[in-house]
C-alpha cells in the first residue's frame, strides 16, 4: 500500500531530469548532477546507464527526449487520505492550510483508530486562540529571523519577559508539547504553552546575553539481558545517538549521548529499568544513581 | 541477480535496518541470513540511501555495522529513504512518463487505442529498438494508476475515456507536512508529499521520536484500512518465543503507540480465543483484509471500556478481579513539580495528597507489572507499596535490594 515505485527516488529524479531536458539544453554532467542531489549515492550507476542503453526509453543515447511537457503527477489516493487524516487533527489549526479536492476522501485513519497511550496529559492547548496566534508569530519570526519578546508567569508566579531569536520549534511526542530553540537570550528554550504574550522585538538596545551551553554528554550502561532487558533497553534509548558492544552472552555495554539538560530525565530512564541497567561511568552519573537510591533507603519503605 | 540499490520486498530490509539502528552490535557472522551475500547486500544498500548515518566498529568478532541518529538533530526522519527504494521494471518506469506525458492535463482524455497509438508514433519510433508495448501491458497500467487515484475513467458510448485526476496545490501545506510527516501515523505518506515541493527547510525539530517505528508504516496503514472498512484481516506474526511466525485471524480495533518505548501494538480481537489482545506491529507482516465484521463497533466500544483499567497494551476481556495498585511518594515543599508529574503521568490511576508532604497514588489495572518501570522513576522517594499483585510487589522490593547491592549502598560491596 505504501511501498510503490510512484514514491521512489528513482522516479522522482527522472522526473527531474526530464524536466531540465524539455526546459534547456542538457548535458550529461548536468543529469549527473541531477542523480548526485537527488537519488542515493549509488544510484548513478544505474540511472545514467539506463538512459544510455535506452533501457529507460525516456531519453535518446544524444539525451534528447519525445517527452514535451515538465512531468506531473496528481496526487494518490494514500495521500489524499493521509492529507484528510491530518487535516482533521486538531493541531491543524496551528497552520494557515487551504486544501481543496478532498471533500469525498476517507481518511486514512481517525481519532477513533490510534491511541498514543504514554504520552502525558497535560498537553498544550492546541485549540485555543491566543496560543495559535503565538504559534503562527513564532513561526513567522522563525522564517524572517527577526527577534521576538515573550512575556511568561516565572515558577514564582512572577511574570517575566525575555527576548530571543526564535531558531526553530521543537515538538516533544511524550510531552505533546511545542518548545521555542532560541539563541541569543541566556536560556534556549520556552515552553509555547507557558507564553502569555508573544509580539516580534523592535527594541534598539545593547544585546549581549550569553546563551547557557547545553553540552553533549556521555552515559555507560551495562544491560543484563534478563526479561528481554537488552530489546527494552536498546528500543528506549533508540532516539540517541549510541553505540552498543556485546561484552558476553548476558551481558551489553551501551554508550549514550545526551544533552546536559536532559540529564535529570535520562536518571529516571534509566532508573525505571531497575536492576537491569547499571551505569558504569562517568562518576558523576553513578553518583546521580547512588544518591536516589540513598535516599530511597532512607525512605524506609513499608 | 545482479546488485541493486532497489528492493521489491521491503520486509527483508525492515528485519536489517531494524537490526543497525536498534542494536548495532552484530558482527557479520552474527547475522542468521541465508548466506554472507544477502547481509553484504543489504549493508550496501542501507550505506547507500543512509550513508551518513552509518557508522563501522572493529571488534575481535569482525567489523560491526551500525545506524547511529541524534534524532532532535534530523528534522526529517532519515528512514523514510528506505521507503523510496522500491525496485520497478524497464516498462514501469518508461510507460509511467509517458503516460502522464500523453494526459499532461485533466482535460486530455484517450482511449486505450489512442494511447498505444500515440506511444508507439510519437514517444518510441526513434529508439533504435523501441520496447514493444502490447495492448494488455497497457490497460494493465492504467488501470493500475486507476486504482491509485491517479487516472479517471469516463464512458461515451462504447468509448472508455482516459484521463489524469484533478493537481492539488500544496503550496499552503508546506509547514503542516514538516510537522505531521513526523508527528503523525504513517508519516511517511507526508514525506512522499513534501518530495513533491521544492525543498524547504523545516523550523521544526522532534524530541522524544522514535523512527524506527516508520518501518511498520505499510502494516499500519493496511491496519488502518482495515479498521476503515470494519473488516478482519489475516497477519503473519511472529512471536518472540517461537522460530516461525504463525497466521493469525484478527478484527483490528486500534494502534496503540507508545511514546516512551518506542513500540507500537495493534490492540485487536481474536475470535478463536475469545480475547483482545495486543500484537507488536513490528512482529506483524503479510496483512490481508477479509470480510467485514458486523461485531466491529460493539467490540471497539468494548475496547474503550477495557481502557479505563490499562496502563499499557493489556487487557482481559473477562477478568473477574482487577489488580490494586497503591504507593505513596515523599514530596519536599519545594518539590511540586513532583505533584506536577503525578498528575500528568498518571494515565487511569488517581492522585491524592494525604498529608503535607506525602502523596498517593492509586489505581485498578489488569497488569501491575506494566507498571513497574514507571514506578521506578520514583525511587528516592517512595514510602509505601501495597499491591494486590505480591508477586509483582516483592519483585519490586527485591529488585531495589539487588540496586543497593549493585551500587554498594550502605558501605555493601558493588556487584
Amino acid at each position: 500500500m505504501i511501498f510503490s515505485e510512484l514514491y521512489s527516488v528513482y522516479y522522482r529524479t527522472v522526473a527531474k531530469i526530464l524536466s531540465l531536458v524539455v526546459t534547456a539544453e542538457t548535458t550529461e554532467k548536468d543529469i549527473c548532477r541531477q542523480i548526485s542531489e537527488n537519488a542515493f549515492s549509488e544510484s548513478v550507476l544505474t540511472i545514467l546507464p539506463a538512459f544510455k542503453e535506452e533501457k529507460w526509453q525516456l531519453l535518446d543515447r544524444e539525451l534528447t527526449t519525445s517527452i514535451l511537457h515538465e512531468p506531473t503527477m496528481p496526487l494518490t489516493l494514500l495521500e489524499k487520505r493521509w492529507l484528510k487524516a491530518i487535516m482533521e487533527d486538531p493541531r491543524i489549526k496551528l497552520f494557515d492550510v487551504q486544501m481543496e479536492g478532498l471533500e469525498d476522501v476517507t481518511p486514512l485513519f481517525t481519532a477513533a483508530d490510534y491511541k498514543v497511550f504514554d504520552k502525558y496529559t497535560d498537553s498544550d492547548p492546541y485549540g485555543d486562540e491566543a496560543y495559535i496566534r503565538n504559534f503562527k508569530l513564532v513561526t513567522e519570526a522563525i522564517r524572517t529571523r527577526r527577534p521576538i519578546r515573550i512575556t511568561m508567569t516565572n515558577r514564582n508566579g512572577k511574570e517575566v519577559w525575555v527576548r530571543c531569536f526564535p531558531q526553530r520549534l521543537e515538538y516533544s511526542e511524550k510531552d505533546d508539547k511545542f518548545r521555542i530553540i532560541a539563541a541569543g537570550c541566556r536560556y534556549s528554550q520556552f515552553n509555547l504553552g507557558r507564553i502569555t504574550t508573544c509580539e516580534f522585538y523592535n527594541g534598539h538596545g545593547p544585546w549581549n546575553e550569553v546563551p547557557r551551553e547545553n553540552a553533549l554528554r556521555e552515559v555507560v550502561l551495562e544491560i543484563v539481558d534478563k526479561r528481554n532487558a537488552l530489546e527494552r533497553v536498546m528500543m528506549h534509548f533508540a532516539h540517541f545517538e549510541k553505540q552498543a558492544e556485546k561484552v558476553d552472552d548476558l551481558h551489553y555495554k551501551v554508550r549514550i549521548r545526551y544533552y546536559e539538560n536532559d540529564e535529570t530525565e535520562i536518571v529516571i530512564r534509566v532508573l525505571s529499568f531497575g536492576p537491569y541497567v547499571k551505569v558504569i561511568e562517568p562518576e558523576s552519573f553513578v553518583n546521580l544513581i547512588k544518591e536516589r537510591l540513598k535516599k530511597q533507603k532512607e525512605c524506609e519503605l513499608v | 541477480m545482479a546488485y541493486s540499490e532497489l528492493v521489491k520486498n521491503f520486509d527483508k530490509i525492515r528485519a536489517y535496518m531494524r537490526e543497525f539502528y536498534v542494536y548495532g552490535f552484530k558482527s557479520r557472522t552474527e547475522y542468521d541470513a541465508k548466506s554472507a551475500r544477502s547481509y553484504d547486500d543489504e549493508r550496501r544498500r542501507i550505506e547507500s540511501w543512509l550513508g551518513d548515518y552509518m557508522r563501522f566498529t572493529q571488534t575481535a568478532e569482525g567489523k560491526n555495522v551500525f545506524l547511529s541518529v541524534d534524532n532532535r538533530v534530523s528534522q526529517h526522519n532519515p528512514f523514510y529513504k528506505a521507503w523510496k527504494a522500491k525496485s520497478f521494471t524497464d516498462r514501469d518506469i518508461t510507460l509511467h512518463f509517458i503516460i502522464f506525458d500523453i494526459l499532461h492535463d485533466a482535460s486530455v482524455k484517450m482511449t486505450l487505442k489512442e494511447i498505444i497509438g500515440v506511444i508507439d508514433r510519437d514517444y518510441l519510433a526513434s529508439f533504435e529498438e523501441p520496447m514493444s508495448l502490447d495492448e494488455s501491458t497497457v490497460r494493465k497500467k492504467l488501470k493500475e494508476y486507476i486504482e491509485e487515484g491517479l487516472l479517471l475513467t469516463e464512458k461515451e458510448g462504447r468509448q472508455v475515456y482516459y484521463r489524469r485526476t484533478e493537481m492539488t496545490d500544496l503550496s499552503s501545506v508546506q509547514d503542516a507536512l514538516d510537522y505531521f510527516s513526523e508527528a503523525a501515523p504513517c508519516g511517511v505518506v507526508g514525506s512522499y508529499l513534501l518530495d513533491r515541493l521544492a525543498a524547504d527547510e523545516s523550523i521544526f525539530s522532534f524530541k522524544h521520536h522514535y523512527i524506527t517505528g516508520t518501518l511498520d508504516s505499510d502494516v499500519m496503514a493496511l491496519l488502518f484500512d482495515a479498521m476503515s472498512k470494519k473488516s478482519c484481516v489475516t497477519v503473519r506474526n511472529l512471536n518472540r518465543r517461537e522460530n516461525e511466525p504463525k497466521e493469525l485471524q484478527l478484527v483490528p480495533l486500534k494502534i496503540y503507540i507508545s511514546t516512551q518505548n518506542g513500540r507500537q501494538y495493534l490492540l485487536a480481537y481474536r475470535e478463536d480465543l475469545d480475547r483482545i489482545s495486543s500484537y507488536r506491529l513490528d512482529y506483524l507482516s503479510a496483512v490481508r483484509i477479509g470480510a467485514v465484521c458486523e461485531q466491529f463497533d460493539a467490540l471497539r466500544a468494548t475496547l474503550c471500556e477495557l481502557e479505563k483499567h490499562m496502563w499499557g497494551v493489556n487487557c482481559r476481556l473477562h477478568a473477574k478481579h482487577l489488580e490494586h495498585v497503591e504507593f505513596v511518594v515523599r514530596v519536599g515543599g519545594d518539590e511540586a513539580f513532583i505533584v506536577q508529574r503525578l498528575a500528568r503521568e498518571k494515565r487511569c490511576g488517581m492522585v491524592e495528597q494525604i498529608d503535607e508532604t506525602h502523596y498517593r497514588f492509586t489505581a485498578e489495572v489488569f497488569d501491575t507489572m506494566e507498571m513497574v518501570p514507571w514506578i521506578r522513576t520514583f525511587i528516592s522517594r517512595i514510602t509505601q507499596f501495597n499491591f494486590s499483585n505480591r508477586t509483582v510487589e516483592n519483585k519490586l522490593r527485591d529488585d531495589l535490594e539487588w540496586m543497593y547491592r549493585m551500587y554498594g549502598i550502605d558501605g555493601g560491596d558493588e556487584a
